[in-house]
């Protein structure tokens, strides 16, 4: 398991030419990107975003079967509800990490579901958006405040 | 050092699905917001066919205009799996919890509610298992004793489990269920030969196997029903 992660992990920092912290057992955080608390990831390129959820997220899901896109050109709200993963039997809701308009929505996800679990930051991308307040993203936590946060959570129990 | 976590439970007797999903929603938010602790609501249903988000409808095998003959009600829900049924002498236990403040992802929650039920059939020599990859639920052999639909926002879970002690299991050759066809559904009548005590004995049982596979300090066994079932804002 490590071994896939590091493997997975160097071939995702080679590609983005960035620097992955290795812990034994961590899931793979990757430092251009910024972090909500409920395991969703963006990423900023100017005034638009691109967004899935974490690596930590897939592995505690389970194998995705099924994703929820939302509709091209509706709006998301930080914090609110966009959508929704299914696995194990479990439909999980997915919430946005920023503000804007829905440009875009990954159509590979509806056949291959899956690559979210394989490639959650990189093929398994959800959903990319026209930010509408990019002061937002200061609410959000950078890669090492979100490897601590998930070191924090999976330490209770 | 952690605090103590407390479940509160609610046995509700027979609810109508419909109700059931007002009162979860209602519990969610206030779970939500902190107003009340991890809860768990233990109830039946009348004969009720359910399907989750990805709205299966074709493992429905007679025709929707049928459902009233048979006695049954169909719904759709928001909660991930497939289609099943809903009826008396099948414990339904839906548990409002905040996954957050234990942890646990969706995989954890699940599997700890497979091992609630297998526990929980271990006490009548009854040896289960959880299911094979894509076959979540909980299996005597080749025969599913036990069903699980989850939903999970926000953290916060609601829909459960469902487990088979005595249900007329003719209900579920309506449907393929959960999807998986040339499989059998079964009972715990079906697959003990002990004596079965009172069906409150039974529900007790298998609530108390789930606050310990999740580990709870405290189980409040709340007493009257009709403040949970009776609130304005749930008809």
């Amino acid at each position: 398991m490590a071994l896939r992660l590091m493997l997975a992990s160097s071939r995702i920092a080679s590609h983005l030419r960035i620097s992955v912290s290795h812990r034994a057992f961590s899931s793979v955080v990757l430092k251009d990107l910024k972090y909500a608390d409920s395991h969703e990831w963006v990423k900023i390129e100017g005034n638009k975003a691109t967004v899935g959820i974490t690596d930590h997220a897939q592995e505690h899901l389970g194998d995705v079967v099924y994703v929820k896109l939302p509709d091209v050109g509706r709006s998301v709200s930080q914090g609110e509800s966009f959508g929704a993963v299914e696995s194990v039997k479990a439909t999980s809701d997915i919430n946005s990490p920023i503000s804007g308009k829905v440009l875009q929505v990954n159509k590979d996800l509806s056949e291959s579901p899956a690559l979210v679990n394989s490639s959650p930051y990189e093929e398994g991308w959800i959903m990319k958006v026209e930010l509408s307040d990019a002061g937002e993203v200061k609410k959000l936590m950078d890669s090492d405040k979100y490897s601590k946060f998930c070191e924090e959570e999976d330490s209770k129990h | 050092m952690r605090s103590p976590r407390t479940l509160e439970v609610w046995r509700l007797g027979t609810v109508n699905y419909l109700k059931s999903l007002k009162i979860q929603d209602k519990l969610v938010s206030e779970r939500k917001a902190h107003q009340i602790p991890d809860t768990l609501l233990s109830l039946e249903h009348p004969p009720t066919y359910t399907l989750g988000k990805r709205r299966t409808d074709h493992n429905l095998l007679i025709p929707q205009s049928e459902l009233t003959k048979i006695g049954a009600e169909l719904h759709y829900t928001q909660r991930g799996g497939d289609i099943t049924f809903h009826g008396p002498h099948q414990a339904i236990l839906y548990p409002i919890i905040s996954l957050r403040s234990i942890g646990f992802g969706a995989r954890n929650y699940v599997e700890t509610l497979e091992r609630s039920m297998i526990e929980f059939a271990s006490m009548y020599g009854v040896k289960a298992r959880p299911g094979n990859k894509c076959e979540t639920g909980v299996w005597v052999g080749d025969r599913k004793i036990g069903a699980i639909g989850v939903r999970i926002t926000s953290g916060i879970t609601c829909h459960g489990l469902a487990f088979n002690i005595d249900p007329d299991l003719k209900y579920f050759e309506h449907i393929v269920p959960c999807g998986i066809a040339d499989k059998e559904v079964t009972s715990l009548r079906r697959e003990t030969d002990a004596l079965l005590p009172s069906e409150e004995v039974i529900h007790k049982q298998l609530i108390t196997c789930l606050a310990n596979a999740f580990s709870y300090d405290d189980v409040v066994w709340k007493e009257d029903p009709s403040v949970i079932l009776d609130t304005k804002d749930v008809e």
